[in-house]
């Protein structure tokens, strides 16, 4: 299990003097009824996506909704670029996507882009940009209560790219989407994040570990590791591997199911491996990660 | 980066999306209105003299597509991302209300033109008063009710802790907005036609201090954590 590490205080961003793009500063949040953070404190400054990890309960939509400005801190302050969270000058610097789809009913896909538009002081123009960059277009006219999961929320993240923003917040964008859908829309994040920093909540391990430069974690409310994510996958890095057919040269490997199990210190030993095999004559179908350091995150 | 500026106030979406999403009941108060208001209008004084106290039932009944939409958007997640860009309890609660009195308004419309014309092309003269009840008790009542209903509405759809996946947390609550002008109804018919006109204004007055009383409390009503959605 990896040891909660204090935040980690990243550099500032070459073009951006000043104060950090987004600062929690012991941070109180929750319910009237229902405290669930507590003690939050950490600072973002370079773009990046940051997965926020924890188990349900944990607090990640807590987070998110307090960052946005929708619940006021009950302790401690967010500020964005040193402006308090809930001014427009600070609403203005970031776009917000619920854990829901927050699409209107009784508007078609095209009104609806319209109507996050006008929220947004997006134009025309962009809505009509958004439905070929999310190819939506062909639905752009079928109301949003006909669509499938995936369609509405592949229609509820093009809103997010309607205009540009410096900090997105992005909850659990991939929760119930099946695997196809979810890899689609990873990719579309992938996109976004270019020179923004995101912030990604999921309890999807693999999924952090796909889409995640860093990993901020939470447990119980409170922040228990804030690295890059790379620092934890050499601590503790199995791959799995599936031949076509019996290879007596993984005769002593450990096995799970189909997968010949073997320990390495880091991803960047996996190329070599590779070779070995080869070299011994392993016929390879398949090669996989196996346990995920993040994991420990959540025992 | 866009520059601070004035926030939308979402009003004409709000009231277009209240005709879609409302269209069930408005349609069906639409139809009811105009047979009703045509058959009492055909009747004569008496039948018309009776229908200027339904309508307002029909107008309640078809003005609630402004409380559906608040619902939908608080199921939908679309408040929490609203208020997150400062869309404050007051516009959501004051498009809401737009939306059902362009709703009652419809209805109105149709209704009074349907009774009004059939009376007229029926050949019966003018009922001394008829235009005074009008003026005076459907059409605010109408208004008023709407608006009860819509507000409560809210604050109902506001305070409960509606299930993920569920349709509208309203229930049976637009029964609420029906109360008054039903209860107007069965008294004005009871009463001395001399009590009608003091029974009127004893509603009305009762349901605009209710709506006042309403709006000063809608901060304690809607609370920003109680805008976000479920699950």
């Amino acid at each position: 299990m990896s040891t909660p590490r204090p935040p980690v205080a990243e550099p500032a961003l070459p073009s951006e003097d000043g104060p950090a793009a987004l600062d929690c500063r012991g941070v109180d949040s929750g319910y009237r009824d229902r405290p669930v953070l507590h003690g939050i404190t950490f600072s973002i400054e370079r773009p990046a996506i940051y997965v926020i990890l924890g188990p349900n309960g944990a607090g990640k939509t807590t987070l998110f909704r307090t960052i946005a400005g929708i619940l006021p801190p009950t302790a401690g302050e967010v500020l964005l670029r040193g402006v308090p969270i809930g001014r427009p000058a600070s609403r203005d610097q970031m776009h917000y996507l619920s854990h829901m789809d927050g699409m209107p009913d009784g508007l078609t896909v095209r009104e609806g882009l319209d109507f996050y538009a006008s929220i947004e002081r997006a134009t025309a123009a962009d809505v009509d940009r958004v439905l070929d960059q999310l190819e939506i277009r062909e639905f752009a006219d079928a109301y949003l209560s006909k669509l499938s999961a995936g369609q509405r929320k592949r229609v509820s993240i093009a809103r997010i790219f309607l205009v540009e923003r410096a900090i997105y917040l992005l909850d659990e964008p991939t929760a119930n989407l099946d695997p196809k859908v979810a890899r689609e829309i990873r990719t579309l994040i992938l996109r976004l994040s270019q020179n923004r920093i995101v912030l990604y909540s999921s309890h999807n391990l693999f999924e952090a570990r796909e889409i995640g430069q860093y990993v901020l974690a939470l447990k119980d409310g409170r922040l228990t590791l804030f690295d890059r994510i790379e620092n934890l996958r050499g601590a503790h890095f199995v791959i799995g591997v599936r031949t076509l057919e019996p290879a007596g040269a993984l005769a002593g490997w450990e096995r799970r199911g189909e997968y010949y199990l073997r320990e390495l210190s880091g991803p960047d030993q996996v190329p070599g491996l590779i070779q070995e095999l080869e070299r011994q004559g392993v016929r390879l179908r398949e090669i996989r990660e196996m346990e995920n350091p993040l994991e420990d995150l959540f025992t | 980066m866009s520059p601070p500026s004035e926030l939308p106030t979402l009003l004409g979406t709000t009231v277009r999306r209240s005709l879609v999403v409302g269209r069930v009941s408005l349609a069906l108060s639409c139809f009811m209105v105009v047979i009703y208001a045509a058959g009492f209008g055909a009747g004569g004084a008496i039948l018309i003299s009776i229908g200027v106290y339904l309508l307002p039932i029909f107008a309640v009944a078809g003005g609630i597509g402004g409380a559906l939409v608040y619902s939908n958007d608080r199921l939908k997640g679309v408040l929490e991302y609203v208020v997150a860009y400062g869309i404050g309890p007051r516009r959501l609660l004051i498009n809401a209300l737009a939306a059902s009195a362009v709703q009652v308004s419809i209805i109105l419309v149709l209704g009074v033109g349907a009774g009004v014309t059939t009376y007229l092309l029926s050949g019966h003269a003018l009922v001394p008063g008829l235009w005074e009840t009008l003026l005076g008790y459907s059409l605010p009542m109408s208004y008023l009710a709407a608006g009860l209903l819509t507000t409560v509405g809210v604050y109902w759809t506001s305070l409960a802790s509606p299930r993920s996946g569920m349709n509208s947390p309203l229930g049976v609550l637009p029964m609420i907005g029906l109360l008054p002008p039903g209860a107007v109804l069965i008294l004005a018919l009871a009463a001395p036609p001399v009590h009608v006109a003091q029974l009127v204004g004893a509603a009305e007055l009762a349901i605009f201090i209710a709506l006042l009383v309403l709006w000063t409390h809608r901060e304690r009503f809607m609370p920003a954590e109680r805008l976000l959605s479920p699950g």
